[in-house]
């Protein structure tokens, strides 16, 4: 489980050579998806989380649905999907963005709410509108935790990408399925371990980006 | 190895079904649910391996939030549980495990998908029993030392029990995860409940692959139901007295 062990020997290094474009693209679908599956979460959740903090009756009704859609198992979800979406992008992808709304919701309403009173009123006493007082006053003191829900959303997505391999998408994970239906180890200690350094790599990533934008946020951090 | 090899075993037992067969056609014919590639014998599969992993995840994570907790230590833990709890790659360290196992002569099963799914249970468990201990009421923690209670007495017979239905909400969490994501067994080198999911997309069949998920995902309802019941069923002062402290820990953490 330790990147370290790729340099077990039941690694055959030729193969890192000879199936490169294997692995590349297998890399490059596992990103696709991920990003994919993650921007469109997003998109959504900006919804829901706007509607959740508008309407307060509407913030539980949304939290259950997502937190209830976070319980459904992920190869129960990619297989109900098989016979309306066959083996798609859409089979993958429709299940991983459901996944993703759980955290980024969650994390989006507690960030808004995070915002003080005092300081929302001192931004409307100054006659902010109310675009702007959203995006120049609430975004920055909420981005923190935006950027906490979309750390945990990109990496948990990135590992369940690799599940989606057994509905033929899944990037790196069919190099595991391959590897496994051909007795074959090199494909499995790769793809497992590349998905794993994905995700470690992407939260490094979204971590060094978010404090770039939000060089005020270091300093509060305890 | 000739292709396929690997599921040499699985093939043989493969769930068979017509290519057209609807999804309540085959759950309610009673052929399904009996043999090697039986339904009953699938949830057997998936319930034992299941238990066992919270067994284990409960004996290791328990004591060691709990001691952790009442000496006021591993904070690095308990925001490590946190982060990476929610985001452990299950499939990818299974299936990293996978070869190490075979090639060590373990076979495919169970190690590889007990570890993996043991990563996946632990942080939930640890996570609610280091909260709830370092919650409880430092009213009666003080009181049960002035009495002459031993630091031991303190932590199991006031601390843990004050800490008794977040714990057990720990453990409920991690029991659905577990179940949840077990399936993926039968795609790696394995049977279970999954199998069905499995065979269905092999096979092309679409009510088997539906019939399958809708298995999985009854079993993990029920087991989230289940551990609500176990919560219900808790003595009254326990549940009361624990109940009332993590409530507003919850709101401190969100």
């Amino acid at each position: 489980m330790h990147p370290a062990q790729a340099t077990n020997p039941i690694i055959r290094w030729e193969y890192l050579v000879d199936e490169w474009d294997q692995i590349s693209e297998a890399l490059v679908q596992h990103l696709r998806l991920t990003v994919v599956s993650v921007a469109l979460g997003v998109v959504l959740a900006t919804g829901l989380s706007a509607v959740a903090l508008r309407f307060r009756w509407a913030a539980t009704p949304i939290t259950t649905t997502t937190a209830v859609i976070y319980t459904i198992p992920s190869v129960a979800l990619f297989g109900i999907l098989v016979p309306y979406t066959g083996l798609s992008m859409w089979t993958a992808v429709i299940p991983l963005v459901g996944y993703t709304l759980l955290v980024l919701v969650t994390n989006f309403v507690a960030g808004f709410r995070a915002v003080p009173a005092a300081v929302r009123d001192a931004a409307d006493g100054m006659g902010m509108s109310r675009v702007r007082r959203t995006l120049g006053v609430d975004l920055p003191i909420a981005a923190p935790y935006l950027i906490a829900g979309l750390r945990i959303a990109t990496v948990s997505t990135v590992g369940l990408v690799t599940v989606a391999a057994v509905v033929g998408q899944g990037g790196l994970g069919r190099l595991v399925l391959d590897g496994l239906r051909r007795s074959f180890w090199t494909p499995m200690v790769v793809g497992s371990s590349l998905s794993i350094l994905l995700a470690l790599g992407l939260d490094l990533v979204i971590h060094l980006v978010g404090r770039w934008l939000t060089p005020w946020a270091r300093r509060r951090a305890t | 190895m000739t292709p396929g090899g690997g599921h040499s075993a699985a093939v043989l037992a493969q769930a068979a079904a017509r290519r057209d067969i609807g999804v309540f056609e085959w759950l309610f014919d009673p052929a399904s649910w009996t043999g090697p590639a039986g339904i009953l014998r699938s949830l057997g599969d998936t319930a034992t391996l299941c238990a066992a992993v919270i067994a284990a995840a409960v004996a290791i994570a328990v004591p060691l939030g709990a001691v952790l907790a009442h000496l006021r230590r591993g904070e690095v833990l308990a925001t490590w549980a946190v982060t990476v709890g929610r985001a452990v790659p299950t499939f990818a360290v299974a299936g990293l495990l996978v070869p190490i196992a075979l090639r060590r002569g373990w076979g495919a099963e169970p190690v590889p998908i007990f570890t993996a799914l043991l990563l996946l249970a632990l942080p939930p468990i640890f996570l609610n029993t280091y909260t709830a201990v370092r919650a409880a009421d430092p009213a009666a923690v003080d009181a049960a030392r002035a009495i002459g209670m031993r630091e031991r007495a303190v932590l199991l017979r006031v601390e843990l029990p004050l800490a008794a239905t977040t714990v057990l909400d720990g453990v409920r969490v991690a029991a659905v995860q577990v179940v949840a994501t077990e399936p993926i067994r039968a795609f790696l080198g394995g049977d279970g409940l999954g199998r069905y999911v499995r065979d269905g997309l092999g096979q092309n069949n679409d009510g088997l692959v539906v019939a399958g998920a809708l298995l999985i995902a009854t079993f993990a309802a029920a087991t989230g139901l289940a551990f609500t019941a176990v919560g219900r069923a808790l003595p009254e002062g326990v549940r009361r007295s624990g109940a009332r402290r993590p409530r507003t820990e919850r709101k401190e953490r969100t």
